[in-house]
């Protein structure tokens, strides 16, 4: 049963359209991650979801009952949600103990359940040592840490994170990003966790919704959406790519330098002339002789070339129709610019575009 | 559950949250608004259009307030003064602030304590302080140049436009030093660096880098200062009357003698309502279009500047200015206030205790005016906290609609000289229905008033030290609006409201200009008090009251360093 | 010259001797028991020091316990105002107005600001001094002079100047203190006096001399006091009390003629204490009060108290300014003053 839905969600300041007609059903547990670049309407989904913010159109409803709605929205503080702020927002006149414990004396549990709680919940984020630490006594990671804390151990219905990682240095983000995972996989709170990370998403979420404009581009689990993209904005905003624009021309698909049978392409039977595939540089190979084996040949030559440490990026100029594609091979696979090779595409790797 | 139902159900919560109750305290901060604000000034605007002691409107009250030479001679002399005060400041200012901020000069820490002990000065005290040092034929310095010299001439006469200008300048220089001090902590020392390296030396880097950049700073200081002076009251009855310049206030004064005229009182006060507001759209067109980095705020480090051989030479000037200031009215007035006649100078037989005396225990008005001063300031100042606290937090949380108006209202008395405030009061509340002439009330909502934009823009910078997310904290936890503030923005911002109660509390405990307008027989403060002292002439008991009034300042402002820590008043006034 | 003509009619007059009608103990008791009832009068006085005032109103609450005295003490300017801001604003709170500038009295008596009252007191003053006001809205309490003084250690009694007019010797340039008319009601009368006897060129002759002006006649004492100047004028009363406390301080006796204060009181209409006010009233125009007063060199306003300052007011030169004249003169000399003067 879907616990979170938003319905036609949208949130209009003055002219702009912040968030445009969002639906979206979490299920009970799940982890979904909104994902975008900055401004695209994450926070303000988010903030909504909270109750922080009234939507200006559609409804968020929970276990099918309406919290927001134009008409009006349930104040944050009677939804039993949690939420962890990008700024950690630690109250600094508190000792880590007492910050932990704010949500159960508002829910006025007895002392000693609170105790057990607390000593509890400051075990998994492995915090018990500094329970009378004021938080300008701690570090970042611990902070984030305390954070956490606090907003899971009310046992909320829904946890929000926005952009929690941000403010972290690169290695602690990655720690805290399985951290975050961990306490999921124990406590199974349904998450919405809102970034402009996509590895963080992926390592973190059961599904991902890709946010642009206001508007959900596509809602599918971290792999699909990385080798399955179905809208240009996704398949360039996850990970690197080459678009390629073809013409279906009978039974094949004419692209600029190459052509391929349009059975052996996905999608290729829709109903436009018009197609357009993406393929991921690493599932592209660069050789000085012909490909074999049943890969589309494409001649042409090295244009440009960076080496990355893990891989070299190379730029490959088609021979017809001057179409540049990028290249991700391994280090050891070496070409000077100016040398002529070819380029092996299999097209099953060719994912079509809306 | 159907969709409709559950609306139903949110309704009813909204209900509960009380939408409207935010409408409600809109209307009531607004309300109290227009009662301390609005309606004064409108009175003011309004009265100076009523015929005297009659029905119906004329502009003759204009030509009353202005037909004649010597009243616009007033306004025109004022505003000679005011410039001088404002360039004066500026000079004794702006060297120091930089001294104090940016060099290895010795001695900083005294140089800022003399600075704000200057502040904490009321400025009529330091007037006589400068009669005692400056009269022509008196003062002490007069004295010994005299018997020096030989001389028939004094060397110094305090009354005189440079000894009005000098005194202002004296109190006022201290907005000046603290704007630009808060200024220049935001430089980045790597300006000066650039500058450093293509060859400047280290005063060259201070004229054309640094002080360029605190321009706005420096501006901002100059027009309150410019503007403070022309509001001033006591500093001209002492000095400007002897000295045979009539500027504004002492003008104003007249206009009540009888026969009273507050009419024409009001329109002579319009010009320097329009002169406050053209001012400060001078500031905002002047900084229109340069881009200064010290507004964008921090950046690089800060390091001290290596004066070499004008380390001295900048201290000299440093205690120069702090001797103006504070040091010597300092030890004339002490002097005087154990004086049985402070002309007779520094001898045993001169010393005594009765000056005491007579004001702690002799004087029955005495100690009701310490009390009253020190009630009313303590509950104006919080009241304008308070009031202003609820505003800021309203604007910066962007709780309600428009909530800008009531950001903009408490700003608004700022551009009132405190003397006009008075008569707006008087207009508006002094006859029937309120009747409140001579009562507390009407002077604790004047300072009240008076004291709104310092605790606006305090209370706005606290509000916004505190992290929205702060609060949304709480409620996501289950906390409502008010548990948040009780339990995490009140103590998070109680330092800071300490602080700014203090600022608020020690010029509103010297207030004059609108106090001697407004208080009654059983209402009196000390400043007034002193005023009258000095028209009697009675030097001696003015100083030792001046000393009791600075004994109490002091004990609050260390107080003040006790709870908030050592420089919150040279930081956060603005 | 008329005021010349009118000191001398009051020199060759001959007082007439007071009535001996004065408050009979049982009107005095029931005033009292009135007064009591109200707890206090509120008095707002310029013609004394704070000090003497405070020491008089004391005086009154020793003799009627139970009737405190509430001394506000400023200029006659400053008092003048704050009553009639009080009048205008509603019920005021003044009971008792004591100012030095008689137009005041007038001003008020002219809107009917004022209560009508005759101390029965006021029988046994002498003639001057008797019901100055025959409509019994102000009252004579106070005879006080104003005349010239100088600073002993730096003016020999034979340089001293003799006369108001010779002030006007060069000598005395940036030497004179003086007064603010617009500040000092004694100082609106001693200016209008003065212009009567001589006219306005004596005031202009006078500024030749840079005289510093303060905002009271008590000021000027000051301005002496502090060695700031050596001459100036002065309420004859206070230059004497400082001789006499050892100041450097002595009064001079112009020869042509002190100016006449004649320190008056009204009750305020509408006064939120009215018997205690007309006790006061009545207290204040006593013999007892008189002998307290004259103690302090204010000249007796009873045939039988002796003058601390050895005038025998009988045989000396006054220049007296009526009421009307006052009136009249006041905005005049006022707004000459500060074309003279410049302030
Ligand atoms: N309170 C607001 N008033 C006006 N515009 C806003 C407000 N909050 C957000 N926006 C605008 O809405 C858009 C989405 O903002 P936000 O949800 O914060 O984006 P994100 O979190 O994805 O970076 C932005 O264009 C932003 O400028
Ligand atoms: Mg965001």
């Amino acid at each position: 049963m879907p616990v979170l839905t938003l319905n036609g969600l949208g949130r209009a300041f003055g002219k702009v359209n912040a968030v445009d007609g969002v639906d979206l059903r979490i299920a009970d547990g799940e982890f979904v991650s909104l994902l975008g670049p900055s401004g695209c309407g994450k926070t303000t989904t988010l903030r909504m979801i909270a109750g922080f913010i009234d939507p200006t159109s559609g409804t968020i409803e929970v276990d099918g009952k309406v919290l927001s709605s134009t008409k009006g929205s349930l104040p944050p503080e009677k939804r039993g949600m949690s939420m962890i702020f990008q700024s950690y927002a630690i109250w600094p006149n508190m000792t880590v103990g007492q910050n932990v414990a704010f949500g159960l004396t508002l829910r006025k549990l007895p002392a000693d359940e609170i105790k057990r709680r607390i000593d509890n919940i400051l075990g998994v984020v492995k915090m018990t040592h500094l329970i009378d630490r004021y938080p300008a006594e701690l570090s970042g990671g611990q902070q984030q840490r305390v954070a956490l804390a606090r907003a899971i151990v009310v046992q909320p219905s829904v946890l929000l994170l926005d952009e929690p990682l941000s403010n972290l240095d690169a290695n602690l983000r990655e720690e805290m990003r399985f951290e975050i995972r961990r306490l999921h996989d124990e406590f199974k709170i349904t998450t919405v966790y809102v970034t402009h990370d996509q590895a963080e998403a992926m390592a973190t979420s059961d599904r991902i919704a890709v946010m642009n404009l206001g508007k959900i581009e596509q809602v599918d689990d971290p792999h699909t959406l990385y080798t399955r993209p179905r809208k240009r904005f996704v398949a360039g905003f996850i990970g690197r790519t080459n678009f390629v624009s073809g013409k279906r021309d009978g039974g094949t698909v004419r692209f600029d330098g190459f052509s391929v049978d349009a059975d052996r392409l996905d999608g290729a039977a829709r109903s436009g002339p018009e197609l357009l595939y993406s393929v991921r540089p690493q599932n592209l190979r660069l050789s000085l002789g012909a490909p074999e084996g049943g890969v589309i040949a494409v001649a042409g030559e090295v244009a440009e070339r960076t080496f990355l440490g893990e891989h070299w990026d190379y730029v490959f100029a088609v021979k017809e129709g001057g179409a540049r594609l990028r290249v991700s091979a391994p280090a050891h696979d070496v070409h000077a610019a100016g040398t002529k090779a070819w380029l092996a595409i299999d097209p099953a790797l060719m994912v079509p575009i809306d | 559950m159907s969709l409709a139902t559950s609306i139903g159900e949110v309704r009813t919560r909204l209900a509960n949250r009380g939408v409207d109750w935010t409408i409600l305290i809109w209307i009531a901060l607004a309300a109290i608004l227009i009662f301390i604000v609005v309606n004064p000034l409108a009175r003011l605007v309004l009265s100076s259009f009523e015929v005297v002691d009659g029905k119906g409107y004329t502009i003759d009250n204009y030509f009353a307030a202005y037909g004649r030479w010597r009243y616009v001679q007033a306004l025109l002399n004022t505003l000679v003064m005011g410039a001088g005060v404002a360039v004066l400041s500026a000079l004794f200012a702006v060297p120091l602030a930089w001294a104090c901020a940016r060099t290895d000069m010795p001695f900083k820490n005294f140089i800022r304590i003399s600075v704000l002990a200057a502040f904490v000065t009321p400025p009529y005290l330091g007037a006589v302080g400068w009669v005692l040092l400056a009269g022509p034929n008196s003062g002490w310095i007069n004295r010994a140049w005299v018997a020096l010299t030989g001389a028939t001439e004094p060397l110094v006469n305090v009354f005189s436009l440079g000894g009005l200008i000098l005194i202002m300048a004296c109190n006022l220089f201290f907005f000046i030093f603290v704007f630009v001090t808060a200024a220049l902590e935001l430089v980045s020392t790597e300006m000066e660096d650039a500058a450093n390296v293509l060859g400047a030396g280290a005063f060259r880097t201070a004229f054309r880098i640094t002080l360029p950049l605190v321009y706005p700073a420096i501006l901002g200081g100059v027009i309150v200062v410019f503007l403070q002076s022309l509001a001033l009251f006591g500093v001209p009855a002492l000095i400007a009357i002897p000295a045979r310049y009539p500027v504004v206030t002492t003008q104003l004064w007249q206009f009540f003698e009888s026969p009273v005229r507050v009419e024409v009182a009001a329109a002579y006060a319009i010009p320097l309502l329009g002169i406050t507001i053209s001012l400060l759209g001078l500031q905002r067109w002047l900084l229109r279009r340069k881009g200064f980095v010290v507004v964008t705020g921090k950046g690089g480090e800060r390091r001290i500047t290596k004066l070499g051989a004008w380390r001295l030479p900048l201290l000299g000037y440093a205690l120069f200015v702090c001797a103006l200031s504070v040091l010597m009215p300092m030890v004339v007035l002490v002097q005087a206030a154990f004086s049985r006649a402070w002309g007779r100078g520094f001898s045993f037989d001169n010393l005594t205790l009765s000056n005491f005396q007579f004001v702690l225990f002799e004087h029955h008005g005495a100690r009701q005016a310490v009390f009253n001063s020190i009630t009313y300031a303590a509950i104006a100042a919080f009241f304008a906290i308070s009031l202003s606290l609820c505003i800021a937090y309203i604007v910066n949380r962007k709780l309600l609609r428009f909530s800008g108006v009531l950001a903009f209202l408490c700003m608004a008395p700022f551009v009132i000289p405190g003397i006009v405030l008075a008569i707006g009061f008087y207009a508006a509340y002094a006859p029937p229905p309120l009747a409140l002439y001579g009562t507390a009330l009407i002077l604790i909502l004047s300072f009240t008033t008076r004291a709104l934009p310092i605790s606006y823009t305090n209370s706005a910078a606290g509000i916004r030290s505190v992290h929205p997310e702060m609060e949304e904290a709480v409620r996501v936890l289950g906390g409502g609006r008010f548990t948040a503030i009780r339990r995490v923005v009140a103590p998070l911002l109680k330092r800071s409201l300490v602080g700014a109660w203090i600022l608020v509390f020690i010029p509103t405990c010297q207030e004059l200009s609108t106090a001697i307008f407004l208080t009654g027989p059983n209402t009196r403060v000390m400043s007034v008090l002193m005023l009258d002292f000095s028209e009697e002439g009675k030097l001696e008991q003015l100083s030792a009251l001046g000393g009791v009034l600075l004994v109490i300042t002091i004990a609050i402002v260390a107080l003040g360093f006790r709870i908030v820590g050592r420089d919150f008043m040279l930081r956060r006034i603005s | 010259m008329i005021g010349r003509m009118l000191v001398a009619a009051l020199l060759v007059a001959t007082w007439s001797l007071p009535a001996a009608a004065q408050l009979t103990p049982d009107a005095e008791k029931a005033l009292y028991e009135a007064a009591k009832a109200e707890g206090s009068v509120n008095w707002y006085v310029a013609h004394y020091s704070t000090e003497i005032a405070e020491r008089y109103g004391r005086a009154f609450t020793e003799k009627y316990p139970g009737v405190k005295v509430n001394v506000v003490r400023a200029t006659s300017g400053v008092v003048f105002q704050r009553v009639v801001q009080e009048l205008r604003s509603g019920p005021p709170q003044a009971d008792v107005l004591a100012s030095a500038d008689i137009s005041h009295y007038l001003e008020l008596k002219r809107r009917g600001q004022l209560e009508t009252y005759r101390p029965a007191n006021s029988a046994t003053l002498i003639e001057p001094m008797r019901r100055i006001d025959p409509d019994d809205q102000y009252h004579a309490v106070s005879f006080g002079l104003v005349v010239l003084m100088r600073r002993t250690d730096k003016v020999k009694a034979e340089d001293a100047p003799k006369a108001w007019t010779d002030l006007h010797d060069p000598r005395w340039r940036n030497q004179i203190a003086l007064s603010h008319p617009s500040f000092s009601g004694s100082v609106t009368t001693w200016t209008a006096a003065l212009n009567k006897a001589y006219g306005w060129s004596f005031f202009e002759k006078l500024e030749k001399n840079k005289p510093q002006i303060g905002r009271s006649l008590l000021d000027t004492n000051a301005m002496l006091k502090a060695g700031e100047r050596t001459v100036g004028m002065a309420l004859l009363q206070a230059a004497a009390q400082d001789q006499d406390k050892g100041e450097p301080i002595a009064p001079i006796y112009p020869t042509d003629g002190g100016v006449v204060i004649a320190g008056s009181m009204a009750i305020v209409k509408g006064a939120p204490h009215p018997n205690a006010a007309k006790l006061f009233m009545e207290y204040l125009q006593g013999e007892a009060f008189d002998r307290l007063q004259s103690q302090d060199f204010f000249e007796p306003m009873h045939e039988g108290v002796p003058s601390r300052t050895g005038l025998v007011l009988k045989n000396t030169k006054l220049l007296i300014i009526s009421p009307e004249e006052l009136l009249k003169a006041a905005p005049e000399v006022k707004d000459k003053w500060r074309d003279t003067f410049g302030n």
